[in-house]
C-alpha cells in the first residue's frame, strides 16, 4: 500500500487529508511539526511527502531541504497558501517537485499525487544514452562513467523525457504535460526551477548547458547524442 | 522680439542682470551729462566774466592811448592804430587776446584801413549782432562768437566792443576777443575723465551684479535641482543650510517641509502597506480553513446518494458555494494584489483569435444552457499581440460571462478587429442593457445593475473592476455603451506592442 507522510500543523485539514487519502487507498502518517517530520521520514520511508510551508519549529523549506538530504528519490509535494512566486520558488529550489496552492480540490490533490507515484518511463524498458550520460529506466539510475547521479524522481522524469526524443523541442507547456500531469497549467515557474536543478547535478558547467539547452522564446531540448539500448 | 525675450524669460539671472545695467547705465550717464554740462557751463561763464573785463580794460587803454596820442600829437593816428591792434602779440589760440578795428563809417582815414585786426584774424569774425549792438549802444558789449583765422582755423570765443572816437579821425569799433581754447582742453579733460570713471563705474557694478546674483543664483539653482528631485522621489534630498541669510532660511523652510513630506509619505506607504498585508494576510489565512471545509464538503457530496433527499441537495447547495467562496476569495486577493500595485504581468506574443476562440469554447456549454449562443467574427489571420495570456483570458472570460448573464436568451456577438497599432474585441447582448449612469458604474466593485435581480452564475461582483485593471496592465481600456432594452456593449482595446499608447480604438462601444 502507498504510503504518504503529512506535514501540516493544521490538525483538522491533516485529519482531512487523511481522510480524503485513506478513500483513495493511500496509507496516511500525519506530523503537525517541523522537528518531527525528519525522524519520522526516516523511521517509517513514506513514497511521497505533503508538506505545509508554514510550520511551528523547522519551516517547510528546512524540512524540505533535510528530507532532500535523507532521499533524493522521494517526491516532495508542497502544500501552501501562498500563492506567491517567492515561496513557491523558494520551495522548489530547495528540493519539492511539485506545489498545490490551498483551497484544492481533493480529487486535484490525489491525481497530483498519482502522477508523481507512477514510475517515469513506464512502458520503456531499457536504456538511453545522452551526452556522456548513461540513463538506465529499469534500474532507475543515472551513470556518468562509472558514477552514479543521484536525481530526483522527478529530474529524472524529465531527463528521461528529454533524452528519448533528442532534438525535439519541448515546450514548457508540453513537459508541464507529459513531466507533471498537468492538463492546464500555464505556470512555467516549475520548468524552470527544476531544469536549473537538474542541470546543476548533471551539467559540466550549468552556466554554459550541453546536455539539456534552452531553445529561446520555446523551451527545452536535448543536446548531444542519444541511443535507445 | 521673442528671441530676444524668450532667455530674459526664462533665467532670472539675465533678467536681473539686464534690468540693473540698464538702470545703472542710465543713472551714471545721466549724473554724468548733468555735471559735465554744469562744470563746462561755469569754467565758461568763469572765461567770459573775466573776459569782458579784461576787454573792457584794455579796450580803455586803447581809448586813452589814442586821445594821448592826439593830444601830444606825437604819432600818426595810423601808427597810434597798429599799436593798439598789434599791441597784442600772443595769439587767442595761445590764450592770449585780440583787437579788432572798424571804421564805423567804413572809410579809410588818414591811412587807417576800414578794418584792422591782429595775428591774421578775419575781421568779419565778429559777430553782425554784436556790431549792429555796438554801433546802436553806448558802452561795452559782448557776444559769444567764433574767431576766424585767415589760415583758416576756427575757435570758439568771445567778443568784446565799443564804439570809440579817436580824434581828430572819426569814430571807429574796438573789439577785444578772447578764445576758449584753455577751457575747452579743460571741459575736454574733465568729460574724457567722466567717461572713464562712468564706464569704471556701470564696469563694476555689472561685475558685482554678476557676482551676487551668481552666488545667489547658484543657491537658487541648488534648491531647484533639490526640489525636482525631490518631486521624482527622492525623498531623502536636502538643501544646504549654511549661514543665515534668506537663503539659509529658505533652505531651512524646504529641508523642514521635505522631512514633513518624506515622514508622511513614509507614513501613508506603512498604512497602506500594513492594509495590503492585513487583506492579503486574512485571505491567506481563509485559505487553511477553506481546503479542509473544501475536503469535508467533497466527501459528504461523494456520499449524497447515501443520503435523504434533503440533506443530499444541501450537500450539493454546500460544494457549490464553497466554489462561489473559493471565487470570491480568489477575486479579493487578485484585488488586493491590484490595490498593491504588485500586480505582475508576463508578456508573450499572443494570438488574440485564438484566446477569443478558447474562451468562447469553455463557456460554449454555460451560455447554451441559458439559450444565448455565442457567436464570433474572427479574422481569418492571426492578430498577434505582446500579451500576458491568462490575464487576457480572464478578461474575456469576465466580459463574456457578464454577457451571458444579461443577454436575455438572445446571442452574443463577439468581434475582434485590429489596426497595425492596436486591437480591439467586442462583446454584445441584446439583452437586459444598461442607462447612461448604470454605464458609469458598471466597472465599481461588487456593483450590481439591479440588486433585486438574483446573480445567474454566481459571481464574485468583481469580475467587471478586474476585467478593467487587467485591460489596464495591458496599457489598455475597455468601453462600455448599453441602451435599455437593446442590450451592452464592452470593447476591450489594448495596444498590440507592450508598453506603446494605445493610440486607437479599432472598434468602437457604440453599435451602427
Amino acid at each position: 500500500m502507498t504510503s504518504v507522510l503529512v506535514v501540516d500543523d493544521d490538525q483538522d485539514l491533516a485529519e482531512m487529508l487523511g481522510i480524503v487519502l485513506n478513500g483513495a487507498g493511500i496509507e496516511v502518517d500525519l506530523v503537525s511539526n517541523g522537528d518531527e517530520a525528519v525522524d519520522v521520514f526516516r523511521n517509517n520511508q513514506p513514497d511521497l511527502v505533503l508538506l505545509d510551508i508554514m510550520l511551528p519549529g523547522l519551516d517547510g523549506i528546512t524540512v524540505c531541504r533535510e528530507i532532500r538530504k535523507e532521499s533524493t528519490r522521494v517526491p516532495i509535494v508542497m502544500l501552501t497558501a501562498k500563492g506567491d512566486t517567492h515561496d513557491i520558488v523558494k520551495g522548489l529550489e530547495a528540493g519539492a517537485d511539485d506545489y498545490m496552492v490551498k483551497p484544492f480540490k481533493p480529487s486535484e490533490l490525489v491525481a497530483r499525487i498519482r502522477t508523481r507515484l507512477r514510475r517515469a518511463g513506464g512502458e520503456v524498458n531499457g536504456s538511453l544514452t545522452i551526452g556522456d550520460l548513461a540513463i538506465d529506466i529499469v534500474e532507475h539510475t543515472v551513470m556518468r562513467g562509472e558514477r552514479e547521479i543521484p536525481l530526483t524522481r522527478l529530474e529524472f522524469d524529465l531527463l528521461v523525457a528529454l533524452a528519448r526524443e533528442p532534438g525535439r523541442v519541448f515546450s514548457r507547456e508540453t513537459l508541464l504535460i507529459e513531466v507533471w500531469g498537468y492538463r492546464n497549467s500555464t505556470d512555467t515557474r516549475l520548468v524552470n526551477v527544476h531544469i536549473q536543478r537538474l542541470r546543476a547535478k548533471i551539467e559540466h558547467d550549468p552556466e554554459n548547458p550541453t546536455i539539456i539547452l534552452t531553445v529561446r522564446g520555446v523551451g527545452y531540448k536535448a543536446g548531444g547524442s542519444s541511443a535507445r539500448g | 522680439m521673442r528671441l530676444l525675450f524668450g532667455p530674459l524669460r526664462r533665467s532670472l539671472f539675465l533678467r536681473v542682470f539686464v534690468i540693473s545695467s540698464i538702470t545703472a547705465i542710465a543713472v551714471i550717464s545721466s549724473i554724468g551729462s548733468n555735471l559735465y554740462s554744469r562744470l563746462s557751463d561755469g569754467i565758461i561763464e568763469e572765461k567770459i566774466n573775466s573776459s569782458i573785463a579784461e576787454g573792457s580794460a584794455a579796450i580803455q587803454y586803447a581809448n586813452y592811448r589814442f586821445i594821448i596820442g592826439s593830444v601830444t600829437n606825437s604819432t600818426s593816428p595810423l601808427k597810434l592804430a597798429e599799436e593798439v591792434v598789434q599791441s597784442t602779440n600772443i595769439t587767442a589760440q595761445e590764450s592770449g587776446r585780440e583787437t579788432i578795428l572798424f571804421s564805423v563809417n567804413g572809410k579809410v582815414e588818414q591811412g587807417i584801413p576800414a578794418e584792422m585786426s591782429s595775428n591774421d584774424l578775419e575781421p568779419l569774425s565778429v559777430p553782425n549782432s554784436l556790431r549792429n549792438d555796438v554801433r546802436t549802444h553806448d558802452g561795452i558789449k559782448w557776444s559769444r562768437g567764433t574767431l576766424t583765422y585767415l589760415n583758416g582755423e576756427q575757435i570758439e570765443g568771445i567778443f568784446i566792443g565799443q564804439t570809440i572816437d579817436i580824434p581828430r579821425v572819426g569814430q571807429y569799433e574796438i573789439y577785444v576777443a578772447y578764445g576758449f581754447q584753455a577751457q575747452s582742453k579743460t571741459i575736454d579733460l574733465i568729460r574724457n575723465a567722466m567717461w572713464g570713471a562712468g564706464l569704471l563705474l556701470i564696469i563694476i557694478l555689472m561685475m558685482m551684479a554678476t557676482f551676487v546674483l551668481r552666488s545667489i543664483i547658484r543657491r537658487v539653482r541648488a534648491a531647484a535641482e533639490i526640489a525636482e528631485k525631490l518631486t521624482s522621489g527622492e525623498l531623502q534630498q536636502r538643501m544646504e543650510e549654511k549661514g543665515e541669510d534668506e537663503l539659509a532660511r529658505l533652505g531651512t523652510a524646504f529641508n523642514e517641509m521635505a522631512s514633513t513630506l518624506a515622514s508622511q509619505i513614509t507614513r501613508l506607504e506603512n498604512l497602506s502597506k500594513v492594509q495590503q498585508r492585513f487583506v492579503s494576510d486574512v485571505s491567506h489565512e481563509l485559505r487553511t480553513p477553506l481546503t479542509t471545509i473544501r475536503m469535508a464538503a467533497d466527501v459528504i457530496h461523494n456520499a449524497r446518494a447515501e443520503f435523504d433527499p434533503n440533506v443530499a441537495r444541501s450537500a450539493e447547495l454546500l460544494l457549490s458555494q464553497i466554489d462561489r467562496f473559493e471565487a470570491l476569495l480568489a477575486d479579493l486577493l487578485e484585488v488586493s494584489r491590484f490595490d498593491a500595485n504588485v500586480a505582475s504581468v508576463t508578456m508573450k506574443e499572443v494570438d488574440v483569435s485564438e484566446i477569443v476562440r478558447k474562451v468562447s469554447d469553455e463557456l460554449a456549454n454555460l451560455a447554451a444552457e441559458k439559450g444565448s449562443p455565442i457567436r464570433l467574427q474572427l479574422p481569418t489571420e492571426a492578430i498577434t499581440i505582446d500579451g500576458d495570456q491568462p490575464r487576457l483570458e480572464r478578461i474575456l472570460r469576465n466580459l463574456i460571462t457578464n454577457a451571458i448573464d444579461h443577454a436575455e436568451q438572445l446571442p452574443i456577438d463577439i468581434s475582434v478587429a485590429s489596426n497595425e497599432s492596436d486591437v480591439s474585441v467586442s462583446v454584445r447582448d441584446y439583452g437586459v442593457g444598461l442607462t447612461e449612469q448604470q454605464m458609469s458604474q458598471v466597472f465599481d466593485r461588487f456593483w450590481r445593475a439591479d440588486p433585486s435581480r438574483s446573480r445567474l452564475r454566481g459571481g464574485t461582483g468583481l469580475g467587471l473592476a478586474i476585467a478593467k485593471d487587467d485591460a489596464a496592465l495591458h496599457g489598455g481600456i475597455i468601453k462600455v455603451w448599453g441602451e435599455i432594452g437593446k442590450g451592452s456593449n464592452f470593447v476591450l482595446s489594448i495596444p498590440r506592442v507592450h508598453g506603446a499608447q494605445l493610440s486607437s480604438t479599432p472598434l468602437s462601444e457604440i453599435p451602427n
